[in-house]
């Protein structure tokens, strides 16, 4: 009798010992460190509410100026972001609120005012209009955010037709894709390395996801309200994982693919590292995070610290 | 073996039957024979009196007093055998059905005792009070608002009162407590096939429709109890104005989507708001107004679809707890009053601004700040454009710096701190102790 309880308290304590074992293997440490903030342009002026900020993987970084009406763009080198002589300003943007580049450095911005997609060449000049040309009266097209894949197609959330309208490299029209049947309110979309487009639903805090072949989207999380406030921006790493910016609760919270929680990057504050009400968040290849940090007035510059 | 099974038996048979056994059951005192409640009825006379009650609680009646009371001793008031709360339910448990559509809350918080007394009283189911006098001692806004409608509903002021349509615990089958489905139940007593209810609704087929979109059940001071802000075309009964003509099939959809159908009446305010840098984003999907604004009729002003901090709240939840737990913060007896009254609108336009966060102004300061504290605009803290915020040096120091707009929680002063000393060793750092 007393043979067989040792027995069992000992095959118990082996395995409370391996199960936490894994789970430390398991887990995924993410640290991250702060590099520097972009303040101003060439000229001293400085940024003002900037909501938009897009990097490339050679160096370049395009800043949508919200609060001055322009763009701005910077190269960044050893983690020095130098802005380029030439702001901008075009008479078909008013309110750049989103930004992005395409393989080409060719820039995509979606105007808040005007609700339309403009497209620039790489050195800033006017190169037309993306999706329907309706400008400050409503109808029934409302991008209200847009994503450009490796392969330069674009992907336009469109909550008017509640649907993710996908346009190959050329404009042409490739698939849509409708939203979930119920959300609260669907503020952003992304497209990871595989080619799965997310959708963030801001007022349930959950994300949605759908294959490169599928025209449906179903959810990968639950409501994440308990870990976030109001998440309105997202987008992923070369690794898959997702970046959730809660711009209510002033943080970057990190999904891994499957969709659970990893961990936060950053909190609420004026001081350089922290953010107040932040808005789009863009991660190069070298894993540079740019995050447009709208109410300081900056973009500031993180990068991952390689796990030990 | 035998030993294990028998020590398994040993533990779980006592917790099986004290599951199974009902409260007052399981409290069974050894009284001396033919006892019962008469022992209590000695001392405790006033309820003789109780007991020619013509509504008398079973327990009573049968001289159970033990059922509830323990004779000798209890850490619960009036020597309850437990928490008065979770007394009632453990016989009453059918009360709430399991899924609910809707419950009152006093029964979901256990206070039965609010509506019923526990031993008699001369009401049908020992109730304290009778019909709507009993409900409205809480809901006396109603009460008001019934007894002051020009126009009343009828079942509301004869027979059952409130109950005509309200289960009084829970409801299995609408909300509210309502007995069943707005539709359903307002067909039991409105012949919806009669050629006068048809042509007053205008040969719409609204018989499967919500009456209370229209309606106000409580009275209203309006003809056929319409809301009292009731949309204009609702009230001039030009429906198809909105709708389609009433023999289309989608006769009951709107016309248009999104803001759309709401221009051809509000177009320079809709115009001013998509002119605007920032439009809120529910305004351009294809539900647009109606996300806030309800089409027909409500109880409150400009037709929103219920209180102000309701509407905001319903995705802005975060933001409305944020303002709950700093109303219930003991240090924030300052908190700003529109913080306090949940009126969103004070500081952000609920359409469209040219400012971030849909402020009003864009300078935050004097222009929205200020519209209320026009006293802070004179504070000895250098406050403005001169101001540069030590801690960001694309920020001036605004009212905001300092401040948070929507509460602080647990921070006093509406303070993003817990302490003044936190805050202002932020830029004072040669403070910092």
């Amino acid at each position: 009798m007393r043979t067989s309880i040792k027995i069992y308290v000992i095959m118990t304590m082996g395995l409370v010992l391996i199960l936490s074992a894994t789970s430390s293997f398991c887990a995924e440490e993410l640290k991250f460190k702060y590099i520097t903030s972009i303040y101003s342009d060439n000229q001293e002026g400085k940024l003002k509410q900037p909501e938009g900020v897009a990097c490339s993987n050679d160096n370049f970084i395009v800043v949508a100026d919200t609060g001055n009406g322009r763009l701005v763009r910077y190269t960044f080198k050893d983690s020095l972001a130098e802005p380029l002589a030439r702001e901008i300003r075009t008479p078909q943007i008013k309110y750049p609120r989103r930004v992005e580049m395409n393989s080409k450095n060719e820039i995509f911005v979606l105007d808040g005012k005007l609700r339309r997609i403009v497209r620039l060449t790489a050195d800033g000049k006017f190169n037309g209009f993306i999706g329907p040309q309706k400008a400050s009266s409503p109808s029934a097209y409302a991008p209200i955010s847009f994503q450009i894949d490796k392969d330069d197609n674009l992907y336009i959330l469109d909550i008017f037709s509640e649907q993710v309208m996908v346009l190959g490299a050329r404009g042409e029209h490739r698939k849509r894709i409708t939203l979930p049947k119920e959300y609260g309110f669907i503020a952003d979309l992304t497209v990871d390395d595989r080619g799965r487009v997310l959708l963030l639903d801001s007022v349930t805090a959950r994300v949605y996801s759908s294959t490169a072949n599928s025209t449906r989207f179903s959810a990968i999380t639950e409501g994440l309200k308990a870990y976030m406030r109001f998440p309105a921006d997202l987008t992923t790493d070369t690794q898959g994982r997702i970046y959730l910016v809660d711009r209510n609760g002033s943080k970057i919270i990190i999904l891994a693919r499957d969709g659970s929680v990893l961990g936060r990057l950053s909190a609420k504050g004026w001081k350089e590292g922290l953010l107040s009400y932040p808005s789009q968040i863009c991660i190069n290849d070298r894993g540079e995070i740019f995050i447009a940090d709208t109410n300081n007035n900056r973009v500031q510059v993180f990068v991952e610290i390689e796990s030990q | 073996m035998l030993l294990r099974v028998a020590a398994v038996l040993f533990i779980c048979m006592p917790v099986a039957f004290l599951i199974a056994t009902p409260l007052h059951a399981a409290h069974q005192v050894k009284l001396k024979p033919g006892a019962s409640g008469s022992e209590c009825l000695r001392c405790h006379e006033a309820f003789q009196k109780t007991l020619k009650s013509p509504s008398v609680h079973p327990l009573l009646k049968s001289g159970k007093c033990t059922g509830c009371h323990d004779p000798h001793t209890s850490t619960h008031k009036n020597l309850l055998i437990s928490d008065v709360t979770t007394l009632c339910n453990s016989c009453h448990k059918e009360m709430v059905p399991d899924k609910a559509r809707s419950s009152h809350k006093i029964v979901v918080e256990g206070n039965c005792i609010t509506c019923h007394d526990a031993h008699g009283s001369d009401n049908p189911f020992i109730l304290i009070k009778t019909g709507n006098a009993l409900c409205v001692e809480c809901h006396q806004d109603i009460a008001t608002q019934t007894n002051q409608a020009a126009f009343k509903h009828e079942p509301l002021q004869k027979g059952k009162g409130c109950l005509s349509c309200h289960n009084p615990h829970a409801s299995a089958r609408a909300d509210y407590l309502l007995k069943n489905e707005v539709a359903v139940l307002c067909k039991e007593c409105h012949k919806t096939d009669r050629s006068f209810f048809v042509g007053r609704h205008m040969n719409y087929k609204v018989t499967d429709s919500s009456c209370d979109s229209c309606h106000n059940p409580h009275g209203s001071n309006k003809s056929g109890i319409l809301y009292n802000a009731i949309h204009a075309p609702v009230a001039e009964k030009n429906c198809n104005q909105c709708h389609p003509d009433p023999s289309a099939p989608n006769a009951l959809e709107p016309k248009k989507k999104g803001v759309s159908l709401c221009l051809d009446c509000h177009k320079e305010t809709i115009t001013e708001t998509f002119n605007k840098n920032r439009v809120h984003a529910p305004l351009t999907d294809n539900v647009g107004c109606l996300n806030c604004h309800h089409p027909h009729g409500t109880k409150e002003k400009k037709l929103l679809n219920d209180t102000q901090f309701k509407v905001c709240g319903t995705c802005h939840a975060d933001t409305v707890a944020l303002q709950q737990w700093s109303i219930k913060n003991p240090k924030n007896e300052n908190l700003c009053e529109p913080v306090k009254t949940g009126n969103c609108t004070s500081c952000h336009s609920p359409h469209a601004a040219n400012n971030v966060l849909l402020f009003q102004e864009e300078n935050i300061s004097v222009g929205l700040c200020g519209k209320c504290h026009e006293w802070e605009t004179h504070s000895t803290h250098p406050i403005g454009e001169k101001a540069i915020d030590q801690r960001d040096k694309n920020l001036t120091v605004e009212c905001l710096s300092c401040h948070v707009g929507c509460g602080t929680g647990n921070n006093p002063w509406m303070m993003p701190f817990a302490t003044t000393y936190d805050l202002c060793t932020q830029c004072h750092v040669e403070r910092k102790r």
